[in-house]
């Protein structure tokens, strides 16, 4: 065990740092500490030209292998990087979902094909995605989606049709990922695909949606015949599940190091702000923070032992079933810890008619945490299930 | 940058665990908790080298560290071991080595051989201290070298009867043989391994609800197959899994010396305590009013967690200590302060 990094490590810190302090200048200054969740739907175009930005120093995408146009970065080079980021308030990433979620299932996945078409405008970071998989009817049932695919011989391409919901960013965003029916008559998670669509096209309309926030981040997706070539389905018919369930693993790998080091930030504005406004001398306010302290730490420790390929020790596949429910539950409890630091501050809005503050947007959102991505009940239902192996459920 | 620990470590680790699974059943602690302390068992446990792991080598021990032992005394938690091995190693050992000199030259040998017991009682309270050979007892901050003969100790009944506690009272004469850092470290080490073995507890009751809950049947159907019940188990089972990282990571930082050691235990007792009280709580909970009795032997688990969290500084102090680091801006809280 060697929980140092090395001197190659630390000179890549200085490398990342500096070049941090010399472009989050001028235009980028204003988008410091913006845009990260509850606040993602602010400065959007600035937020595509630091993606921009980022791409031209080659920050874009830095844990691709080098064929793909990444860095090939190591695993510690890549918490540096996240954690440097952060530190210096990098704005929040426009491209993530397509650098940790497309680009990771495509190089896994998807064809050469694919991967020539999609890759290269994910790592200019002028190519934004979204995720297409919830539905009216499948939400925490995700294998039960009714959007269908169907091949169209003559005009050689497949025709998508039905209604995906709460997709992040759907309006910003250039492609979309879609998982769709390709067998009319399956159920669950047999006869499904896996596409990439162009949002930019008749057969499709994007409806956003007021969140509690008075702010809307997420969208209906309408499909109505929308069409992708014959070539823009990853893996065979029939494969989507495998695609989609694959896609999610990746949602828990090194980007969660990124996720801890805003976590942090938060964390950080918390403590300056009890320090300011006295509650840092109630009791019970400082043991809440020292446990959202402990409760970071141990995400983070937890995230270095996944990703130095620990497999032994303990009895669970760790990360994969734990994570999402430990740093959700955390986060949720942390936006709370927020609102009481602030005191009756807290009840007052930043601006007519509904401006937040930074907390207590983080407040609003973080109810949404135990949410998507897999409800906190789902992951306990895992977790027993098949990580401790009690009894399963009947299903219907 | 590499957590994870090495292919040795891990097949020692293996094999004091089946050692210890199989000597140590639920049977003979209930054994000893009736007869008191066993010199068979503690013969066992010196014949495996076990009292010398962190003795230096040119003392007669294996020369390994608080990183080496962690996972060992994991297992000394998951069979509720009624014997001071993890003191020894984890405290004793280690505060001898930092006093040095005459006083480690000539114990440390006879801890590593077995012909030793030699303790170390904080804030006037000492574990065994009737089967120590020396004691090595903190007053005001310092820690002094007490012979047990001439030490007054009164046994108190404790509510886990395999942990003897003793008051102790000594010769105020008794000359210090060193401050308050020792002391601390000596805490420091004394949580962690309350901590690491409070990771072994809890999964020995969460592998022993899992197990009631897949064969006990109500309306028809194991009780573990109802959401109630696994969502119980699955909130114990992330706590344990999320509270080993920051044990192992504490362990590796009082090997290494690493300045906020410290701060780090703190976060692996009340990560590994907490964890441990709440498997207490819902696994007992699990197994409905079987849980709730002396026959069935997830008490004696409970009861060592429950003794263990209010060893070698409680919730309270830990707590503080984070706190205090957090706002006494001796932490850097930006956010690449986080290794
Ligand atoms: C902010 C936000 C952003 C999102 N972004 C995206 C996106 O970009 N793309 C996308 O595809 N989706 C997105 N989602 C959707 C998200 O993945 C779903 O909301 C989530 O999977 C839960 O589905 P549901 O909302 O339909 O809840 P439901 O499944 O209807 O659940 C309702 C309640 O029932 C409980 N429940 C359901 N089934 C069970 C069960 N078997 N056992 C126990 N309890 C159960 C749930 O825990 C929940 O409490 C987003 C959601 C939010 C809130």
């Amino acid at each position: 065990m060697e929980l140092r990094f090395s001197i190659e490590d630390e000179r890549f810190r200085e490398e990342i740092a500096d070049w941090l302090a010399d472009n989050l200048t001028g235009e980028f200054a204003a988008i410091r500490f913006r845009g990260g969740p509850g606040d993602e739907h602010m400065f959007p175009e600035e937020r595509k030209a630091w993606e921009r930005r980022l791409a031209e120093g080659g920050w874009t995408c830095i844990g691709w292998p080098e064929a793909y146009g990444g860095r090939g970065a190591s695993i510690e080079q890549q918490v540096i990087f996240h954690e440097e980021y952060a530190r210096a308030g990098g704005p929040g990433r426009m491209g993530h979902i397509g650098e940790t979620l497309t680009g990771p299932t495509l190089i896994a996945f998807g064809s050469d094909e694919q991967r020539e078409r999609f890759l290269p405008g994910i790592r200019a970071g002028e190519e934004l995605w979204c995720q297409g998989y919830s539905e009216p009817s499948a939400g925490s049932d995700l294998a039960n989606v009714k959007t269908r695919a169907e091949f169209d011989e003559t005009s050689q391409q497949w025709r998508i049709t039905g209604q995906k919901v709460w997709t992040s960013l759907a309006h910003e965003s250039d492609y979309c990922f879609v998982i769709a029916r390709t067998e009319p008559d399956s159920a669950g998670h047999r006869g499904l695909g896996f596409f990439l669509l162009a949002m930019d096209q008749p057969g499709i309309t994007v409806r956003p949606i007021e969140q509690m926030t008075g702010t809307s981040e997420f969208n209906e997706v309408f499909f109505d015949e929308a069409v992708c070539g014959a070539g823009d389905i990853v893996g065979a018919p029939g494969d989507g599940w495998k695609v989609a369930m694959g896609l999610l693993g990746f949602e828990r790998g090194v980007s969660t190091l990124g996720q801890q080091m805003l976590f942090q930030n938060e964390l950080d504005e918390i403590v300056r702000e009890a320090k300011r406004n006295g509650a840092a001398r109630d009791p019970m306010i400082r043991q809440r923070i020292a446990d959202a302290h402990i409760g970071l730490k141990i995400m983070r420790y937890n995230s270095m032992r996944t990703l130095s390929g620990n497999a032994d020790d303990g009895s669970l596949q760790p990360e994969a079933m734990i994570y999402k429910l430990y740093w959700s539950t955390w986060h949720r409890n942390l936006g709370k810890l927020a609102m009481d630091v602030l005191g009756p501050e807290a009840e007052i809005c930043a601006g007519a008619p509904y401006e937040l503050n930074r907390l207590q947007s983080l407040f609003l959102f973080s109810r949404a945490d135990t949410i998507y991505g897999g409800t906190n009940q789902v992951q306990r239902n895992i977790i027993a299930e098949r990580a401790l192996n009690m009894p399963r459920e009947p299903r219907g | 940058m590499h957590f994870d620990f090495t292919e040795d470590q891990r097949l020692f680790r293996d094999s004091v665990r089946n050692f210890l699974r199989s000597e140590i059943t639920s049977e003979r602690v209930r054994g000893l908790w009736e007869s008191g302390p066993d010199t068979a068992l503690w013969s066992q446990l010196v014949e495996l080298g076990l009292t010398g792991v962190t003795v230096p080598e040119e003392h007669g021990g294996l020369g390994m560290d608080e990183l080496d032992f962690v996972l060992l005394a994991e297992q000394c938690g998951y069979v509720a071991l009624p014997e001071p091995l993890v003191h020894t190693a984890l405290v004793a050992v280690p505060t001898l080595k930092e006093i040095g000199g005459g006083l480690a030259a000539t114990w440390l040998p006879r801890v590593a051989a077995g012909d030793a017991l030699v303790l170390v009682g904080l804030a006037g309270w000492v574990e065994d201290g009737d089967r120590a050979q020396l004691l090595l007892l903190e007053r005001g901050g310092e820690l002094h070298a007490v012979d047990p003969d001439a030490a007054e100790l009164r046994a108190n009944a404790s509510v886990d009867p395999s942990r003897r506690l003793f008051t102790v009272r000594f010769n105020s004469a008794a000359e210090a043989i060193a401050g308050t850092a020792v002391v601390g470290a000596a805490r420091d080490r004394g949580a962690l391994g309350a901590a690491a073995q409070s990771l072994g507890l809890a999964q020995r009751m969460v592998d022993m609800a899992v197990a009631y809950t897949g064969e006990r049947k109500q309306f028809g159907k194991p009780v573990g197959s109802f959401q109630a019940v696994k969502h119980h188990m699955a909130n114990v089972a992330v706590r344990l899994e999320y509270a080993r990282a920051p044990v192992y990571r504490a362990a590796w930082s009082l090997a290494n010396g690493h300045p906020r050691a410290a701060l780090h235990v703190s976060q692996a007792k009340l990560a590994a305590c907490e964890a441990a009280a709440l498997a207490a709580k819902n696994c007992i909970q699990a197994h409905g009013a079987m849980g709730y009795t002396w026959e069935v032997d997830l008490h004696i688990y409970m009861k060592k967690a429950w003794a263990l969290a209010g060893a070698w500084g409680d919730t309270g102090f830990h707590k503080q200590r984070v706190s205090d680091a957090l706002f006494e801006d001796k932490l850097p809280i930006g956010a690449g302060a986080t290794f």
